[in-house]
């Protein structure tokens, strides 16, 4: 802030305006993404990611949508056939990186205070105590929130967006950024379809498609008697293309574009 | 202030403290004295909120920008329907052709988060030194 002038005020005065207005005028015209050096850092992370043949999923949801739970089923399904790791980012607590290790996998917790997301560099100060050499599949479980996570590349290959059937089946309608962001949309908790009437998967879709797109979206369940046959089958194929990514489009949906 | 000084209780103080920076990085190249008007495009699709943008701003310029005004060009959201090809505006919630109808369209504006310009005022010949003080002052942002 300037010392001399007091001129720390909400809004520019026409007083110290003149006052710093000595000079001649100068107008610099750039385009450029205001979110460029996170997006320099999320590129190379994506390269750090990439070095070691890890496959890195970015999971996104509301608080409370099931994607820890999620993560311990399929970590329970793969965890003989992949090496697996998870990044948590929570405000607080270790929790659920304590659920993963419960798990028999690392996890390494991210907590972000007052942060309602995570950031390229968050994770990439992560990835400093996470030995890659030995990982197949890295999930990275974002901050529990519909509306920052979407737009802060962590440099991850895909994004998997959860919504769960305790939700409103209209919530791509109301947080369009994020599901517009999403590779891939699990419809979690699908075991309590049979007790909730207000939530319509038929809706859900349609208000996918109505932001035009082909994002495809599988039902999940991860709790009592584990229904995520078809979530294995989509990491699967993402491993798969990652081994051989001569084709740029996976699932229907052309995959996240390496740096 | 402490949680604000984070830059990311909401994503906006994020978002901004990288505008900030990416100004104060082209006004130190340019050799200015003050940046007086900063001016970006934001459009519905890229996931900030303009007024909040707009409040952070309000409260996180320092330095070289300490007295910038912030002017938001706001974009509507554009899509290109992939089998009519019509181009219509429409509403970030509802990306289906405007036209005929159909789901299979391309956004082509409506998620821009772009820094466009940047006004400011060069030092006098005379200032150059006590304006090279003035802007090594103590910023968190610039």
């Amino acid at each position: 802030m300037c010392k001399t002038c007091g001129c720390a005020l909400p809004a520019a005065t026409d007083q110290n305006r003149a006052m710093h207005s000595v000079g001649p005028f100068r107008a610099i015209n750039v385009i450029q993404d205001i979110l460029a050096v996170n997006d320099r850092t999320a590129a190379h992370n994506r390269t750090h990611f990439d070095e070691h043949g890890v496959l890195a999923i970015n999971v996104m949801s509301s608080p409370g949508a099931g994607k820890t739970a999620l993560l311990e089923a399929t970590i329970l399904a793969l965890k003989s056939r992949l090496r697996i790791a998870v990044i948590e980012g929570d405000l607080e607590t270790e929790n659920d990186a304590n659920r993963i290790r419960a798990c028999g996998v690392p996890a390494i917790q991210i907590t972000t205070g007052t942060a309602c997301h995570l950031d390229a560099s968050l994770v990439h100060q992560a990835l400093h105590d996470m030995p890659l050499d030995g990982i197949d599949l890295l999930f990275i479980e974002n901050v529990g929130n519909l509306v920052c996570p979407a737009g802060f590349d962590l440099g991850q290959h895909l994004n998997v967006t959860l919504l769960s059937v305790t939700e409103g089946d209209d919530k791509p309608a109301k947080y369009p950024v994020i599901f517009r962001a999403s590779d891939l949309v699990v419809l979690s908790k699908t075991d309590l379809l049979a007790v909730l009437e207000d939530f319509d998967p038929t809706r859900a879709a349609t208000c996918l498609r109505n932001l035009g797109l082909e994002t495809p979206m599988i039902h999940t369940a991860a709790r009592r008697v584990p229904s995520i046959g078809a979530w294995i089958d989509w990491l699967m194929a993402a491993l798969e293309h990652r081994r051989a990514p001569r084709s740029a489009v996976f699932n229907g949906v052309t995959a996240h574009q390496d740096a | 202030m402490r949680a604000a000084k984070r830059g990311r209780v909401v994503h906006e103080l994020s978002v901004c403290q990288a505008l900030l920076s990416q100004v104060g990085e082209i006004a130190r190249a340019q050799g200015a004295a003050a940046v007086e008007q900063i001016t970006i495009e934001l459009g519905p699709l890229c996931g900030t909120e303009p007024r909040l943008l707009w409040n952070a701003f309000s409260a996180m310029r320092c330095g070289v920008a300490a007295n910038a005004e912030l002017r938001i060009e706001h974009c509507p959201v554009r899509i290109q329907c992939l089998q009519c090809e019509a181009r219509t505006e429409t509403r970030p919630n509802r990306l289906v052709c405007g036209r005929c109808g159909g789901w299979r369209t391309r956004v082509i504006a409506g998620d821009e988060l772009r820094l466009l310009k940047v006004e400011m005022r060069m030092p006098l010949a005379s200032s150059q030194n006590a304006v090279a003080a003035s802007s090594e002052e103590q910023c968190n942002y610039v």
